[in-house]
């Protein structure tokens, strides 16, 4: 492949590919280079893309559509050799549904690659096609089982490496470890932090992640950072559900205040309310008071992710109590934990809706499920980032 | 003729720091090479030290036997002869305050500028071999106390300290901790680069603005509170605790009301949800919880402009309250925060003294409290690798 397009191309094109080439041919040049530090997003920018084609996706599903021209005709703009040698995406076993999502957005294939377990549990990884030269994505979210996931994104950042890839940009839907992002007691180590170190010193240029538990981790990394949110996919979807009544969105604990709040002003300027439980243990829930008032509204109930599920069924319990006409769960991240499917079908949620960072297998479905697809929103970001265009504007 | 004999000195006494059998060894060759005038300098320097005992055993064919023990032993010092404690200039009183603590005295240091703006320092006193900690806050101005800080610990690096902690009550640029819009700078982030690249060994914080801000660092950091302080204060005061509501003045410090409420009777909690429309501008909207005939305690870790303290202080009268104090850990008190607070909103307004207040910026409900104990005692911990986690100065349950 690599050899078809230098012939294919002119022979300017092809003394510069060859320069390249020898710059490339040393990998730890390569690993310290990466280009000037592009735009994250905040709370603050996030706005509606109201208009733009839509995309038909599973019945269940709702594709979000970026409010810019249709990527085909993006992408018949560029040289074919660009086209096919310089971008190239690769999935880890995590979520390769949401991969090849992604790489069907972009109108490419997903490069091929070989991952397989040893018998004794060690990774093997082997690129399939060369990738010298080229702008790698790697996309791999790190959910459970979190150490296997992340050791195989290492992994796989080695080889891109070691095969002289240009540059190598790690793509994680879901960043495990995220919630270690602070020395709560003494004595306890910052995992987050020391993740985002692994994955800088495993060799990869720029990471892209999606809904990060706290913004401030952000500044875990030394490599540039492009932060996305799944606000825009969930908020398109409850604009077009059309609830009538009053809107009160609701936070079930104070650390997700600030994201439930930049939740209510993008939607309509809505009321906010707050649940104040307090802890006794990891994963142990206990409700205490609500601050603000649900009595006849609708109560949309908004976190980052939903892992056993406690915390937010006390809450819907609590809301229920003090009136709430109907309550709507909403989060990113699906995790999903035992006993959370339990929890979440038990009833007193109208619907629960998440979108697919991370892979739901069949049996984790009940009714009140909706699963929205976040793969034009990554796939719009990847084609930014490759083509050095401005991420947050994909957010106005 | 001292700055002569100085490299001489030093590189004689480099290798006496080396620890074990090599210190022995570094006697024995400490006084075969070294001239007889030299050593009558180092005795006389040593000798003339006032307040600060020597720390490097002497020996001299003019001495009967070998001083090994410090001179000027006082015997109400808590600690070994390696723990120095120096004040840059931003807030000398509360340096003094730690080391009076301490039972120390603070090592002595020229901090100067030059003409052109330049900083200068240099340490007056020995610290080879020594447990060196920097007292000085970020405060305003910012980068000129950052900039001193960074050059007191280069001094402290190369002038042999076995370790430096950069002892920072108030962390300036804590609160740009995150790229809230696109194509920002994480300054908080870059400032702990620069301070570990400086050459601190470890970082002692009061009351950063986000807990997650210590992930910033690849050193050490203690974190360390104010709250305990404000609470005994709180609790000297016997105000009614069943008449208590404790207040966040943003959504963002929600965590940090709640611990506070949790530690005080487990009062409720009520929310100010303000929209900011841009830096130090502040809107109030709307209460989230009810405060109605009850003693509000706005609770927040620095008041800056206090646009937004004053603002939610506004909005609890109009729902009702009958009192509202303001507490915080770093009295910034940017302008024209004075005209705000001593408006007549707050019964009281409570500050520590991490950033020290001149005179024409107090008012009469103002009431400063002072953390140099509450440091002192972690600094000691510190020193002497005890646990910062004992009681009564836990880290707060913040889940």
């Amino acid at each position: 492949m690599a050899a078809t397009a230098a012939v294919a191309g002119t022979g300017s094109s092809l003394s510069s590919r060859r320069s390249r080439s020898v710059v490339s041919s040393s990998f730890r040049a390569a690993a310290s280079r990466f280009r000037s530090p592009r735009c994250v997003l905040g709370s603050e920018q996030l706005r509606v893309a109201h208009e733009g084609k839509r995309m038909s996706g599973a019945e269940s599903r709702t594709a979000w559509a970026p409010k810019v021209p249709a990527p085909e005709s993006r992408l018949a703009a560029l040289p074919r050799e660009l086209r096919d040698s310089r971008m190239k995406i690769f999935s880890g076993t995590a979520n390769r549904p949401l991969a090849q999502e992604i790489a069907a957005y972009l109108g490419i294939e997903l490069g091929k690659i070989l991952i397989k377990r040893f018998a004794d549990g060690e990774i093997y990884v082997q690129l399939q096609e060369s990738v010298r030269g080229c702008d790698v994505f790697l996309i791999q979210p790190t959910c459970s089982p979190v150490n296997e996931n992340l050791m195989e994104l290492f992994i796989m950042i080695d080889a891109c490496r070691r095969a002289s890839a240009r540059s190598i940009t790690v793509v994680i839907p879901y960043f495990g470890y995220a919630r270690a992002d602070r020395k709560a007691q003494g004595r306890e180590p910052i995992t987050a932090k020391l993740a985002a170190n692994l994955l800088t010193e495993a060799g990869s240029d720029r990471v892209i992640v999606c809904d990060i538990h706290s913004t401030q981790a952000l500044g875990y990394f030394d490599i540039p950072v492009d932060h996305i949110y799944g606000q825009p996919v969930i908020l398109d979807y409850l604009a077009s559900k059309t609830i009538s009544e009053d809107l009160v969105v609701v936070s079930p604990d104070v650390g997700g205040v600030v994201r439930a709040r930049a939740f209510a002003k993008k939607l309509l300027n809505a009321r906010l309310a707050i649940v104040d439980k307090r802890r006794q243990g990891h994963n142990m829930s206990e409700v205490m008071n609500l601050i603000g008032d649900v009595k006849g509204k609708v109560a949309i109930l908004i976190d980052d992710m939903i892992d056993t599920a406690g915390t937010i069924t006390s809450a819907a319990a609590l809301l229920k109590q003090e009136g709430a006409e109907a309550v709507y769960a909403c989060c990113t991240h699906a995790v999903f934990s035992p006993p959370a499917i339990e929890r979440l079908s038990g009833g007193v949620f109208e619907e629960v809706i998440v979108t697919n960072s991370i892979l739901l297998p069949e049996d984790k479905c009940f009714p009140q499920l909706t699963v929205l697809s976040m793969a034009n929103l990554v796939g719009e970001t990847i084609w930014h980032v490759h083509r050095d265009g401005s991420v947050s504007s994909i957010f106005q | 003729m001292p700055p002569c004999c100085s490299p001489t000195t030093s590189a004689v006494t480099a290798a006496a720091a080396s620890p074990g059998a090599s210190r022995s060894g570094g006697l024995l060759r400490r006084s075969r090479p070294a001239p007889a005038a030299v050593n009558c300098k180092k005795i006389d320097s040593l000798r003339s030290i006032n307040g600060a005992p020597p720390c490097i055993p002497v020996s001299n064919r003019s001495l009967l036997t070998p001083v090994t023990l410090p001179v000027f032993r006082d015997p109400n010092m808590r600690n070994d002869t390696r723990l120095r404690i120096f004040s840059g200039t931003a807030n000398p009183s509360l340096s003094q305050e730690i080391a009076s603590y301490l039972g120390l005295e603070l090592g002595k240091i020229t901090i100067k500028r030059f003409a052109d703006g330049e900083i200068y320092v240099q340490l007056q006193e020995s610290v080879r071999g020594c447990d060196v900690f920097l007292v000085q806050p970020s405060c305003p101005p910012a980068n000129e106390n950052l900039m001193e800080l960074l050059i007191m610990i280069d001094a402290c690096r190369r002038a042999s300290a076995k370790n430096i902690t950069a002892v920072i009550p108030y962390f300036g640029y804590a609160r740009a901790d995150r790229k809230s819009q696109g194509r920002e700078s994480i300054a908080a982030k870059l400032v702990a680069n620069m301070i570990t690249e400086a050459g601190a060994n470890r970082v002692l914080v009061c009351d950063l603005h986000s807990s997650q801000a210590m992930g910033y660092f690849d050193i050490p950091v203690d974190h360390v509170y104010g709250q305990p302080v404000i609470l005994d204060y709180l609790a000297s005061k016997t105000i009614c605790s069943d008449d208590l509501v404790v207040v966040s003045p943003d959504v963002g410090g929600v965590a940090r009301a709640r611990a506070f409420a949790k530690k005080l009777s487990d009062a409720p909690l009520a929310i100010v949800d303000k929209r900011r429309q841009g830096h130090n501008v502040a809107e109030v909207m709307n209460l989230i919880g009810d405060v109605r005939g009850k003693v509000a305690v706005m609770m927040d870790d620095m008041i800056d402009t206090a646009g937004t303290i004053s603002k939610g202080a506004e909005l609890l009268h109009q729902e009702g309250a009958r009192e509202v104090y303001a507490c915080c850990t770093h009295g910034v008190f940017s302008p024209p925060a004075i005209e705000r607070l001593s408006s007549g909103l707050f019964q009281e307004v409570i500050i520590t003294n991490t950033i020290p207040l001149k005179e024409e910026k107090s008012f009469p409900q103002l009431t400063i409290l002072s953390v140099a104990n509450l440091l002192g005692e972690t600094i000691w911990r510190v020193h002497d690798d005890c646990s910062v986690g004992h009681e009564p100065y836990s880290s707060l349950d913040i889940d």
